[in-house]
């Protein structure tokens, strides 16, 4: 077949995805592109640290004027972390790691394992290195080469010897491993991310706040939690100390495991993570409250009645006996659904529900406010009025709640990049060739060889070896 | 509270007198000059571990909690990473650098206001310890002496911080040096100093160290804060600069693989790198909010 014919077929081959795809491939196989996803991706991040990241629209207008909002909201610096752009840059970080990986690794790890020369070398090859030593000897080249594999042993190098009797050939090698460290940190850093993403796809965060005596069901699970107390460590100085928690697991309507939480120790109940993240009083729960009775034309009020939440109170003096049902932080009423809600968690206007019995007959189910005294008759048609004047609240314990099926695998990462940069930063691949030759009386000895990192380690020790072939 | 101050004071002297030693051995060249710089140099790294192990006594808790204490660490661990330097390489003549910038660090802990200096005892958050090392120093009734997350990340950063200190001054003198080579100027002061390539060297070695330490600090906070917190990283102003130095260093070290990126180009990133440190160390805790402001 003529070449031109060849080509053409060579061309039709060679289709249009074959050579994007290997164009592609090139591309990320690019150290400039690493420099260049690296600076970029540390300039660009400045951005995200100095415009406020989700925050009211509001406040960039007032902040940056509106037509530099319009430009913030349309470049999505407003929440940059999670822009298309800036997980572009990270994608294309992760893919150049992954295609250098497979570029380089396997070609490095051949010639890792095949590096010994097959049959002694040319004596020219020590005088290209930048590291070399030449030195003469008074003594016979096998007194020479005992000495230079004694000091090879002694510094756990491997060596082949090569060469006959007045001509030797050494190479001895030493920490090739550590040729393998920035394959190994790579590696890691994508274990990381492999992590991190398994976590926020295949886990959840979750939030809630639990009444103290309270129980939780836990989302995707078959347990349900309960806390048992909520309290707060002080300094002597009056500065909090610590918020702890004790939980209780409970499965199957039994209590399994009990555990007092705090800031940095959270409990770990089959595969989910609680945490204790804040703490407040509750806005539909109070210990007991304080109720008075006020009296048709009688100033002031009657001595207050603790009535505990839930308990049936008679109130002395009266006919009327009370029960505590209901109670709202911010009370609000809504007509449309015709309910009652708390507006926020705070405790800004308290309002209890009170069940109000004369003798076994329930009469009316008022809520009685601490703010507003008064303002609705308790009980209708009678001349006694009740006051709500005080109570003692109930604590809640707010927990964050985390399954993070990823953990592991980020642990495995860190081990893994601790190990890559004891190998990639501290273990140094040293290759020495020696050539030693007999002279009549005295012996010439010429080495040389290259270290990946580190020169001065080995500028040192082609002065050690030379120092022990020298003296006695 | 008073020891500690105590023994800053004194540090803060014995770092001036050894820059001003480390000063006369460049300019005068004696050789004495460089031997009493370098024990000077010792007694302040002694000095400086005093403060820290006085100011640790008086709080009760490894001295890493506020912005003072921190540059103690800081100090400490750059005077500690330049003595093993010079033990090691025998070139005191880059003494004057490094000294020059801890007696700066000394200057600026010394004008912090005082709350930044005060024992203050742990918030919250920051409470932290590793079980297994309560449970294994309380067999001999010195649980107290456990350390945590926050003592292992604190110190692994701050060496981190130390290595990019170190290199910068290095850098510095790589470019005067580069340049007095490259006019061949003959200079009785810049001549003192090694070979620009061992310049250039040695602060490629510094950053070798300060990485790892920065990477090993950075992964422990996001493994403590998902431990504590149950989220890895939340792009707060610290950590996001923590990152940004990361990436420069990172963008040093691949540069230094390709050719003509050595040299001049590495000294710059090791400049720029070393600056956006000072940022992420001074600059975040000042004018950005977040969970690492000490300044709030």
């Amino acid at each position: 077949m003529p070449e031109k014919a060849k080509e053409a077929q060579a061309g039709m081959e060679a289709r249009w995805y074959r050579t994007l795809g290997s164009k592609i491939w090139y591309f990320f196989n690019s150290l400039k592109l690493t420099l260049f996803v690296l600076i970029s991706l540390a300039v660009v991040s400045i951005f995200g640290t100095v415009v406020e990241q989700n925050a009211p629209v509001e406040q960039y207008v007032t902040q940056y004027g509106e037509q530099w909002t319009k430009y913030i909201l349309y470049t999505r610096l407003n929440d940059m972390y999670h822009a298309w752009w800036f997980l572009a840059f990270l994608a294309a970080l992760a893919l150049n790691i992954i295609v250098c990986t497979f570029e380089r690794f396997p070609p490095k790890w051949k010639s890792l394992l095949d590096h010994k020369p097959e049959k002694k070398f040319d004596s020219g090859l020590i005088d290209k290195f930048s590291h070399r030593e030449t030195v003469t000897l008074n003594a016979s080249s096998d007194a020479v080469k005992d000495r230079l594999l004694k000091f090879f042993k002694k510094k756990k190098y491997g060596v082949v010897s090569m060469g006959t009797k007045g001509d030797y050939y050494f190479y001895a090698w030493k920490g090739r491993i550590g040729r393998l460290g920035s394959d190994v940190t790579h590696i890691s850093l994508l274990l990381i991310l492999a992590g991190a993403i398994v976590g926020s796809y295949a886990g959840y965060k979750d939030f809630f706040a639990v009444n103290v005596g309270g129980t939780v069901s836990v989302p995707q699970a078959e347990f349900k939690l309960r806390l048992d107390k909520f309290w707060i460590d002080y300094y002597d100085s009056g500065q909090i100390k610590q918020y702890n928690s004790v939980l209780t697991v409970v499965e199957d309507g039994k209590d399994v495991m009990e555990k007092q939480i705090w800031v940095n120790e959270p409990l770990f109940y089959k595969g989910i993570r609680f945490y204790q993240s804040s703490y407040g009083q509750s806005w539909n729960r109070i210990q007991e409250a304080q109720i008075s009775m006020k009296l048709k034309g009688k100033e002031g009020l009657e001595a207050p009645v603790t009535v505990k939440w839930g308990e049936l109170t008679s109130l002395p003096g009266s006919k009327y006996s009370v029960k505590l049902v209901g109670y709202t932080g911010d009370f609000a009423y809504d007509e449309d659904t015709n309910t009652v809600f708390s507006k926020s968690a705070e405790a800004t206007n308290p309002a209890i529900k009170v069940e109000v019995y004369d003798g076994g007959k329930e009469v009316s189910t008022p809520w009685l406010f601490v703010k507003y005294p008064g303002i609705f008759p308790a009980i209708p048609n009678s001349d006694t009025d009740l006051v709500f004047t005080g109570y003692i609240p109930v604590m809640y314990s707010g927990i964050s709640v985390n399954k993070d099926p990823g953990t592991n695998i980020v642990w495995l990462g860190t081990s893994v990049m601790g190990l890559g940069f004891i190998l990639a930063f501290f273990v140094y691949h040293r290759r020495i060739w020696v050539h030693v030759r007999e002279t009549g009386k005295s012996t010439e000895v010429k080495m040389g060889g290259t270290i990946n990192k580190n020169n001065f380690v080995f500028e040192k020790e082609l002065k050690d070896i030379t120092e022990s072939l020298t003296s006695d | 509270m008073i020891l500690s101050l105590v023994f800053f004071t004194f540090s803060f002297v014995f770092y001036i007198l050894t820059t001003a030693l480390y000063l006369g051995y460049w300019v005068f060249k004696k050789k004495w000059l460089g031997q009493t710089a370098t024990a000077m140099a010792f007694v302040a790294l002694m000095s400086t571990s005093m403060i820290l192990i006085s100011r640790a006594g008086e709080s009760g808790h490894a001295p890493f909690s506020n912005l003072w204490e921190s540059m103690m660490l800081f100090v400490w661990a750059t005077n500690a990473g330049y003595l093993l330097m010079e033990y090691k390489h025998k070139f005191r003549s880059i003494g004057i650098v490094v000294m020059a910038l801890e007696s700066l660090a000394m200057l600026s802990a010394l004008m912090l206001p005082y709350r930044f200096k005060s024992v203050e005892p742990l918030n919250p958050a920051l409470q932290n310890k590793w079980h297994w090392m309560t449970d294994l120093l309380s067999t001999w009734g010195l649980e107290k002496y456990a350390i945590g997350w926050l003592d292992f990340h604190v110190f692994t950063t701050f060496i981190g911080y130390a290595g990019f200190a170190i290199s910068f001054g290095l850098s510095i003198l790589y470019l005067i040096k580069e340049k007095s080579e490259e006019k061949s100027q003959r200079s009785s002061l810049v001549e003192s100093f090694p070979p620009a390539r061992t310049l250039d060297e040695l602060s490629y070695r510094a950053i070798a160290w300060g990485f790892p330490f920065l990477a090993v600090g950075i992964v422990s906070g996001a493994v403590w804060a998902n431990y504590a917190w149950g989220t890895y990283w939340s792009w707060d102003p610290k950590e996001t600069w923590s990152l940004i130095t990361w990436f420069i260093y990172a963008a040093y070290l691949h540069a230094r693989v390709t050719r003509g990126w050595r040299g001049k180009r590495a000294a710059y990133i090791s400049i720029a790198g070393f600056l956006a440190v000072i940022f992420l160390y001074w600059g975040v805790s000042f004018v950005l909010p977040g969970l690492h402001a000490y300044a709030s």
